[in-house]
């Protein structure tokens, strides 16, 4: 039976309101809750449920960041995952040096699938399946919202623009989940006991051989611009001269 | 618009805003309770100070009897108009007016809804911490009012510790403006405190300062389910002793029914019959660690068979749920609601006597347990059976009361912890506050209204 590997990334929690540092560093984080990115946290729930239905075997999470990280990996353990890989750097990543990583370490475990958050909401790359996918050369099924494993394949219900597109990929792969396609269970507290034994395996990014090949580099953040505020006109002669006074009649 | 006092009013002020349709009479005239039939003669819903006291010094010659009205979600009739009043809305005051950044105050006219202000403060990077689940309609004005309470008194007090100054139209049209912001202020009786729980008897809250604080530190949520309810202030004095607390909540396994048929969101796999949800600051790993040495301990010691803990702002929202969609999840069963206190250290043994009461009392009946049993605020609420008359029902509740309120006396607690006695609890306010009390509050009540203009019959 099959082993699945889950990307699961830590970002800023979706609720809160993204502040930019006045020096346009980067955003505020100290402070402030910091979650699973939400797509991760279905792709972990999928990975479970598809052990619970005997289908998987093993599911392993995996982060890439600061050492810091390890925390939040135990949650992932909590909710279910049987160990973790911690990969220890104290630089951003992007997604080109994310997919070079998850690549090294599914040359070591051998996973049967991969599966992915269709993009992290720090960023929204919505890259690092896809690289992946192209690196190992293997398929990839994106944007999922239903997904079922029989005879060495993968049949996956994916989200496009024109509605849903039903593919069937051979395994391994690399799947991406959409929104809908489960919702997540909540930490049993109980679990976050029994998770304290599990094991985390810490690797440095430097020893895995990975060029960072990390080229873009990010110069300023800066917030969007503030709309201004609507202007209340009296009737249909003010809003026409109010257009025309701004050039748009 | 025929009547001659309409008339009238209308004539002093042209422009204020007056409805009369039966709809409106319907929807103004009554708020969450259903016992009362609204009657309105009509609703006024001025924009201005000067129109409040213009339709107060109208109410005093014409002898209308007025109900200040802000967003009639209170639970005990404070708000209903079924006796021909003039019903004067606050909606469209709700605006801001003014922050005040070295005094971390903000000024807001009283039809504002609780949630707006939320919205402001944050606008301002800080919080207004009032908080329940009926934030979306109810007004500034209708929580000092009522002294409204909620799910984070545990950490930050009621409303009156938030309130800095006051405008009021008092009954007699006279506008005071009592305290301005001030934080040191030794210069005689502190009539805004005065106003704050006094239920629209002595006068119009027309502006309010609120204090605001700085936003907590991140926190987290948790789900605990417990065995029986001596568990209860025991996880309480164990949570309390490790963590700090921004709320500490329960109901029974018949609220989770309710709340869960409503749409909410299952939480754990097993059924059980007591939960509590709480909050505390979670800034950094010892907090989360001793949150988990809390739990640890409460588990060893038999207080809680099972837990759960929110990952995100939104699993957060979806725990917080199952205790505050309750009160709307239970609205269609018409339920019989008591609000009740007793001071901490009188829970456990209070709630003893209850369940036996309670049982024995109520057989027949659904009795749905919930509330702020952190500060020993507890919610019981009758559902009523489908084939049961109203006026039974109520009539059969009422009995109940009065046992409710002897026990309650006995043990020093309140009848009304924070919806206000309106007309609801007016029955039994002798059980929580003594003849001498109620005599004053009569003659303060005659100082600041002297005709009895302001919500006759409500409060005593
Ligand atoms: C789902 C739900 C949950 C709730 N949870 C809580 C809770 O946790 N804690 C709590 O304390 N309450 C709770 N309540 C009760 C209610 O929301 C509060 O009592 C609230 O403060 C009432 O505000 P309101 O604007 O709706 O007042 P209304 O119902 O309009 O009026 C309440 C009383 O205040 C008077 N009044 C209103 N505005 C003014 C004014 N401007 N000047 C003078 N008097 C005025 C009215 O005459 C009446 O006596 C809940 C209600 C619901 C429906
Ligand atoms: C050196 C010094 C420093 C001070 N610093 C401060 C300060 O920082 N902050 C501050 O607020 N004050 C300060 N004060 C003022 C004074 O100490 C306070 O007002 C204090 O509260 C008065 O207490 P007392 O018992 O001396 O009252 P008294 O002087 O005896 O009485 C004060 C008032 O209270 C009434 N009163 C006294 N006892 C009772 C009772 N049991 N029931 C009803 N009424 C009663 C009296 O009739 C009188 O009106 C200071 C005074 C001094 C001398």
């Amino acid at each position: 039976m099959m082993k699945i590997l889950v990307g699961y990334k830590r970002v800023v929690d979706y609720n809160v309101r993204i502040q930019v540092k006045p020096d346009g560093t980067g955003v505020v984080t100290d402070g402030v809750k910091l979650s699973a990115n939400p797509f991760d946290d279905i792709a972990l729930e999928e990975a479970l449920r598809l052990r619970e239905k005997g289908l998987a075997e093993e599911v392993v999470v995996v982060g890439i960041g600061p050492s810091d990280l390890t925390a939040h990996l135990r949650n992932g353990l909590a909710m279910g995952a049987n160990r973790a890989i911690h990969v220890v750097t104290a630089d951003a990543v992007q997604p080109l040096t994310a997919a070079r990583t998850l690549l090294k370490l599914v040359e070591k475990e051998q996973p049967g699938l991969v599966i992915l958050g269709k993009q992290a909401i720090d960023d929204d790359a919505n890259q690092t399946g896809q690289m992946l996918a192209a690196l190992w050369d293997r398929p990839q099924a994106t944007f999922a919202s239903k997904v079922e494993i029989a005879d060495g394949k993968a049949t996956v219900t994916r989200e496009v623009d024109a509605g849903l597109e039903v593919i069937s990929v051979d395994l391994p792969a690399v799947v991406t989940s959409d929104l809908r396609l489960n919702e997540p269970r909540f930490i049993k507290l109980p679990d976050i006991m029994k998770a304290k034994s599990k094991p985390i395996d810490l690797i440095e990014l430097a020893t895995l051989g990975v060029d960072s090949g990390d080229h873009l580099k990010t110069t300023h953040y800066a917030a969007p611009a503030k709309r201004s505020k609507g202007v209340m006109v009296k009737d249909a002669a003010e809003l026409v001269a109010a257009l025309k006074q701004k050039g748009l009649l | 618009m025929t009547d001659p006092r309409l008339a009238d009013l209308q004539a002093s002020l042209p422009n204020l805003r007056l409805l009369t349709e039966p709809g409106d009479l319907e929807h103004y005239g009554r708020d969450w309770t259903r016992r009362w039939t609204p009657a309105p003669l009509a609703i006024a819903l001025p924009s201005s100070v000067e129109e409040v006291q213009e339709v107060m010094r109208w109410a005093n010659r014409q002898g209308v009897a007025v109900v200040p009205s802000g967003g009639r979600t209170g639970l005990s009739g404070g708000a209903v108009a079924a006796q021909g009043e003039l019903v004067l809305s606050l909606q469209r005051m709700n605006r801001a007016l003014a922050f005040e950044a070295a005094d971390r105050t903000l000024t807001v006219q009283a039809g504002m809804t609780l949630q707006q202000a939320h919205e402001a403060a944050r606008g301002h990077g800080l919080i207004y911490p009032v908080d329940f689940a009926a934030r979306g309609s109810c007004s500034i004005g209708g929580n000092v009012a009522t002294n409204a309470g909620g799910i984070r008194v545990i950490r930050y007090g009621n409303t009156r510790e938030w309130i800095a100054g006051l405008k009021v139209v008092a009954g007699n049209g006279e506008l005071l403006e009592l305290n301005r912001g001030l934080i040191k202020n030794s210069s005689g009786y502190d009539l805004r405190q005065l106003m704050i729980g006094s239920e629209g008897t002595l006068g119009i809250v027309v502006e309010a300062t609120l204090k605001l604080a700085e936003p907590p530190p991140p926190s987290q949520v948790m789900l605990l389910a417990l065995p029986h309810m001596d568990a209860l202030m025991q996880v309480f004095a164990a949570f309390r002793a490790r963590l700090s607390l921004q709320a500490f909540e329960f109901f029974t396994a018949l609220a989770l029914k309710h709340v869960l048929a409503h749409g909410a969101q299952r939480a754990l796999d097993g059924d059980y019959p007591y939960y509590v949800v709480c909050e505390f600051d979670a800034a950094d790993e010892a907090a989360r660690d001793a949150a988990l040495a809390a739990f640890e301990q409460a588990v060893e010691q038999g207080w809680v068979l099972d837990g759960a803990i929110a990952q995100s702002e939104a699993q957060a929202a979806a725990l917080w749920r199952l205790r505050e969609g309750i009160t709307e999840s239970l609205a269609p069963h018409r339920p019989y609601k008591n609000d009740i206190s007793v001071r901490i250290g009188a829970v456990p043994a209070f709630l003893h006597e209850m369940q036996a009461l309670l049982t024995q009392a109520y057989p027949q009946f659904e009795v749905v347990w919930f509330g702020h049993i952190g500060d020993g605020n507890l919610h019981i609420n009758v559902l009523k059976p489908q084939a049961l008359a109203d006026a039974e029902f109520i009539a059969q509740c009422e009995q109940v009361t009065k046992l409710l309120a002897a026990t309650l006396q006995r043990h020093g607690g309140s009848i009304s912890a924070e919806h206000g006695i309106g007309l609801v609890k007016r029955p039994y306010l002798e059980s929580t506050r003594s003849a001498a009390e109620i005599a004053l509050m009569r003659g303060v009540r005659q100082v600041f209204d002297p005709h009895g203009i302001l919500n006759p019959g409500k409060l005593f």
